[in-house]
């Protein structure tokens, strides 16, 4: 038996793993910068398999990174920049501190930047590769377009998210592939199909943000900063690809229509045409002039037996498709000055629909609220004094529903003051035996061109002998779908009337006895309790000590936290309201 | 000495020079004994000789030219004399003195400048070659050459290698605009590729080529969706019973919290058999006073370990015995062996019966193992000192739920929301905020204006 002994973690998976630290130190950059490469090169932490192999005989959890990723990272020219920053900003730091203005001033101007354009041709390596992609920037581009510029991020990335986001929705409604919308408590998902492949994204309603503090902002910011970039280029890319001009330019006959009067008490005129733009009510310049899109029509060959038949299906989708895009045109919408703006023009320009707010509300609008030849307008109050004959007053909800229905709805269910009807999840695809809402059983019906519920039932009276048994049946239950819901939301409304009495807390008063022999011994009671309490603390083993004090603390923390917010959020504390929740939820 | 004389006369000689500078004092300096010097030697001529007054003569020429820009001698009269007819009454106007220093001497020439002005009035030569070209007839057809061969579209090779050359990037000097500004260009970034024209090898040694990403940093760390959507029942307007099976889920979440909560105070509680009474109070008072006796016992095991060491020695007739026993034993396990798997024979099908029970078992735990790696990829790993620890359901109570859009109140934070999927998607580890540590205490000192005013 020759040869040297074999040491211990000197090959597999010992070394093929690397931790944060030691690629931190390796890469000679600080932590910041270290995650701030990571992420814009993409290179994840990694869990290993044996991590006590891989820790060197250690089970401290720690993060991980391949070993091959981070010798990956060394290549990267970033890193040498990361570098030049940080010496800049060492030598900026001398330079106040010797308040040498000039110094600082020359350092400023030479302040040194870096490009992320390799690096996302290196991740994407092909178009659609990046568009798969792009759910998360879009998230994420929508998401801080929204912030208040209160300095919890750059103001010009701010700026930057807006003018993308604007242009993505300038696209889309100019390519007119927007799917599906859901309006839930959290925002707005949308979903949109582009070059064939489905996108969603979520958009936070405007004025929505409470900043939470458990978010690293720094992460966050790296993050907006790869994607602002990678958007760029497939807003460029997508531009190109429906003849327009990048950047997007309003039509000239559009742009005469948008000379308001008084421009400059909407927006300073740098910004007057970004806001025009985002108003999203006119059309956008193309690089060649066309009239019209010529509608690409599936090329024909002779083909026989099943393949005939899918063409057949191919084309029968292909055409509802392209009713699907024009479902609001010819229609004239106006927006009142209470529904949300940007996402209702966003949806009804996607669909060939004019659409029109007041002249107060935002800059771009193209007629007036007296123009006769408006057909719907979106109201969300409960009455409106003035209104004109020829147009339907409906709440937005009409415009949601018909879009995720393919078709438009009856408007009846919408007016003004009614009760609105559910609005259901396009995203959920019922499998058999799942429970399917009767409201969509309703619209399935509306869609396969049957009338109404309301009128079956008339029908039914007319010719209630011919009616088949199985018929009856599913009367009965969807009978018996309604009255059950109808009773549960009764007991729903008498639970919450009694839980608000059981619940009630009336301040407490002295009692008289209480001070006497039996407070007493209600006192004595108390401290006996406290004083076992701090024995069992005392007992305790060192470990047990130690998590107990732990957990001490945390709730001392969390009761601090509450308080604090207490004061922001007018008095409503979080954890109150889930142990409400759960105490409700007990109940039933 | 001679010559140097006859030089001087030649020079003196001159019809009509006049000199600037008197020679009075030549022929003293001379006066000594002359030397005797061979002539026939260059070396000594050029020794020797006294070209003195010639070169003196010649000085004297060039200061006279660039003094006057001419010989004395040859200027006419003139130029030279005047006629003296007493003093000229001439108005001079004075100088309109403006009374600032300043001024007058921005009006007059520096003293440097006066100095480093040419003042020479030798005109400067003239340059032959801006009249003449030399080789003007071969360059003449080269251009007539050349004008031949461009109207025939060939360019010469100094303009070919001059358009073949690469251009000269000029992007990278030029600063780089932040990655944040508003109105950054973009372009093409999936256009066209521009083909590398230089030599791989090249570019591979100077560190211009970049590295090959690997395919494996291609793949995700997760097979979750980037955006979930949230579930029916989080509609703003949602249908019953989707909204009823929201919060079960939510309810769920809680209860279990609430377990754990609860756990962790069950297990401080004080047991109550722990705590003294009078009966363990006073046994622990008594303890170690009363003895009690458990020695024998030991003792015993002492002996008997004591003897079994001791053995005695087999005799023969004990080991033939044994012998004999063992290879019968051994005769009957095999004779047994034999029969067994005779026997299986008949038992084939229940043995067939347990090997497909076996394999059925393995089979299940593949498929166990399986699903399980499935589930565990759309896990979030396990990245650092923390987990992952999803956020609180977006949910809104019964009578939260608004009745119209404009009245809805948004449940929950979008940007946290993303974080989160971030720290599912293992695309971040989960981390808490950083602590502040004050290093020292903080001193509380009464300001003294509001000291004196309480």
């Amino acid at each position: 038996m020759g040869g040297l002994q074999k040491k211990k973690y000197e090959r597999g998976s010992a070394t093929n793993y690397i931790t944060r630290n030691k690629a931190r130190k390796k890469l000679q950059l600080s932590l910041a910068d270290f995650r701030r490469l990571c992420i814009l090169k993409g290179i994840y932490p990694h869990e290993p398999k044996h991590k006590k192999k891989v820790n060197k005989g250690s089970t401290a959890p720690r993060t991980f990174y391949l070993f091959k990723d981070i010798r990956f990272l060394l290549h990267e020219p970033i890193v040498r920049k990361f570098r030049e920053y940080k010496v800049f900003v060492r030598k900026l730091r001398k330079a106040y501190g010797k308040a040498e203005w000039t110094g600082v001033e020359r350092l400023r101007d030479n302040k040194p930047g870096y490009k992320l354009d390799h690096i996302i041709k290196e991740r994407y390596p092909t178009f659609i590769d990046a568009l798969r992609d792009i759910d998360d920037a879009l998230s994420m581009c929508f998401l801080f377009s929204t912030f208040a510029r209160t300095g919890k991020c750059h103001v010009q990335t701010i700026t930057l998210c807006r003018r993308l986001t604007v242009e993505w929705m300038n696209y889309v409604v100019t390519s007119r592939s927007l799917r599906k919308v859901f309006l839930s408590i959290k925002g707005i998902y949308y979903q949109a199909e582009v070059l064939g492949q489905l996108i969603t994204w979520l958009v936070p309603y405007q004025f929505a943000h409470d900043h939470p503090t458990d978010v690293d902002y720094r992460v966050m910011a790296t993050f907006t900063e790869m994607y602002t970039t990678l958007f760029g280029f497939i807003n460029f890319r997508l531009y190109q690809t429906l003849n327009l001009v990048y950047p997007p330019k309003l039509d000239s006959k559009a742009e005469s229509e948008l000379k308001a009067e008084h421009e400059e008490d909407y927006a300073m005129d740098s910004e007057s045409y970004l806001e025009k733009l985002s108003a999203l009510s006119a059309s956008l310049a193309r690089v060649v002039a066309t009239a019209e899109e010529e509608e690409n029509q599936l090329d024909l060959f002779p083909t026989e037996g099943e393949d005939q038949e899918n063409m057949q299906a191919r084309e029968k989708e292909q055409k509802e498709q392209e009713a699907q895009k024009r479902l609001f045109e010819g229609l004239k919408f106006f927006l009142n000055r209470e529904v949300p703006r940007e996402s209702l023009a966003f949806i009804l320009r996607c669909f060939g629909a004019e659409v029109s707010w007041d002249k107060s509300l935002c800059i771009g609008g193209t007629y007036e609220v007296t123009d006769e030849t408006i057909t719907h307008q979106i109201v969300d109050r409960p009455d409106m004094d003035k209104q004109y004959i020829n147009r339907y007053y409906i709440q937005p909800q009409w415009v949601f529903d018909s879009v995720n229905a393919q078709m438009r709805l009856p408007v009846e269910d919408y007016f003004l003051g009614t009760t609105l009807p559910p609005h259901l999840s396009p995203f959920v695809e019922e499998k058999d035996g799942d429970y399917v809402p009767p409201e969509k059983l309703k619209l399935m019906a509306l869609q396969r061109g049957e009338k109404p519920v309301q009128e079956d039932e008339e029908e039914e009276d007319e010719e209630e002998e011919e009616e088949d048994d199985d018929e009856e049946e599913d009367d009965d239950v969807d009978d018996e779908e309604l009255t059950e819901e109808k009773n549960l939301k009764k007991l729903e409304g008498t639970r919450a009337q009694g839980k608000t009495l059981a619940v009630k807390v009336t301040p407490g008063k002295v009692k008289p006895w209480e001070t006497g022999s039996v407070g007493n011994k209600v006192r004595l009671e108390q401290e006996e309790k406290a004083e076992e309490k701090r024995l069992a603390i005392m007992m305790m083993k060192k470990k047990e000590k130690y998590l107990y004090d732990k957990i001490m603390f945390g709730k001392k923390r969390t009761t601090r936290e509450v308080s604090l917010t207490i004061g922001v959020k007018n008095g409503e504390s979080p954890k109150g309201d889930k142990y409400s929740l759960t105490a409700r939820l007990m109940d039933r | 000495m001679a010559a140097v004389k006859r030089l001087k006369r030649v020079a003196a000689a001159q019809p009509g020079f006049i000199s600037f500078k008197s020679s009075a004092g030549s022929d003293d300096l001379n006066s000594g004994q002359r030397k005797r010097v061979n002539k026939n030697k260059k070396k000594n001529w050029n020794k020797h000789s006294d070209i003195q007054d010639v070169e003196e003569f010649l000085d004297d020429v060039r200061l006279q030219e660039r003094a006057t820009g001419g010989l004395i001698s040859e200027k006419p009269d003139d130029s030279l004399f005047f006629v003296d007819i007493g003093e000229q009454r001439k108005y001079v106007q004075p100088e309109v003195q403006e009374g600032k220093k300043g001024k007058k001497s921005k009006s007059r020439p520096l003293r440097i400048d006066l100095i480093l002005q040419h003042d020479s009035l030798v005109p400067p030569p003239k340059d032959i070659l801006a009249h003449q070209q030399p080789n003007a007839k071969k360059l003449r057809r080269i251009a007539e050459n050349a004008a031949k061969l461009a109207a025939m579209g060939v360019l010469p090779r100094r303009q070919k290698r001059l358009l073949n050359r690469r251009p000269a990037i000029t992007a990278s000097k030029s600063k780089t605009a932040a990655n944040n500004f508003p109105d950054r260009p973009y372009y093409d970034l999936w256009g066209g590729d521009a083909k590398e024209t230089a030599d791989p090898y090249y570019l591979e040694q100077t560190g211009k080529k970049r590295v090959k990403r690997p395919e494996k940093l291609n793949s995700k760390p997760s097979v979750l969706p980037a955006v979930e959507v949230i579930a029916p029942g989080g509609s703003y307007n949602p249908d019953f019973f989707s909204h009823q099976a929201l919060l079960l889920e939510a309810h769920e979440v809680e209860v279990k919290r609430e377990r754990a909560e609860l756990r962790i105070e069950r297990q401080l509680a004080v047991n109550r058999d722990d705590t003294a009474t009078e009966e363990t109070v006073f046994q622990e008072l008594v303890e170690g006073l009363v003895e009690e006796e458990e020695d024998e016992d030991e003792e015993e095991e002492d002996v008997s370990i004591r003897g079994g060491l001791q053995q005695e020695k087999k005799t023969e007739k004990e080991r033939r015995r044994e012998r004999a026993d063992k290879i019968k034993s051994q005769q009957k396990q095999a004779a047994r062996v034999f029969t067994d798997k005779k026997q299986q024979l008949f038992q084939l099908r229940s043995i067939q019966a347990t090997l497909k029970r076996g394999e059925q078992q393995t089979r299940e735990r593949v498929a166990q193992r399986k699903a399980n790696q499935e589930a565990e990829k759309s896990m979030p790993r396990r990245l650092g000192r923390l987990r992952f620890q999803a956020q609180d359901l977006e949910v809104q109570l019964s009578d939260e739920i608004p009745g119209s859009l404009r009245t809805l109140k948004p449940e929950g934070s979008v940007l946290k929301d993303r974080f989160k999927s971030m720290q599912k998607r293992n695309m971040i580890e989960p981390r808490e905020r950083a602590k502040f540590k004050r290093r020292h205490k903080v001193k509380y000192v009464e300001k003294r204006a509001f000291r004196e005013i309480t």
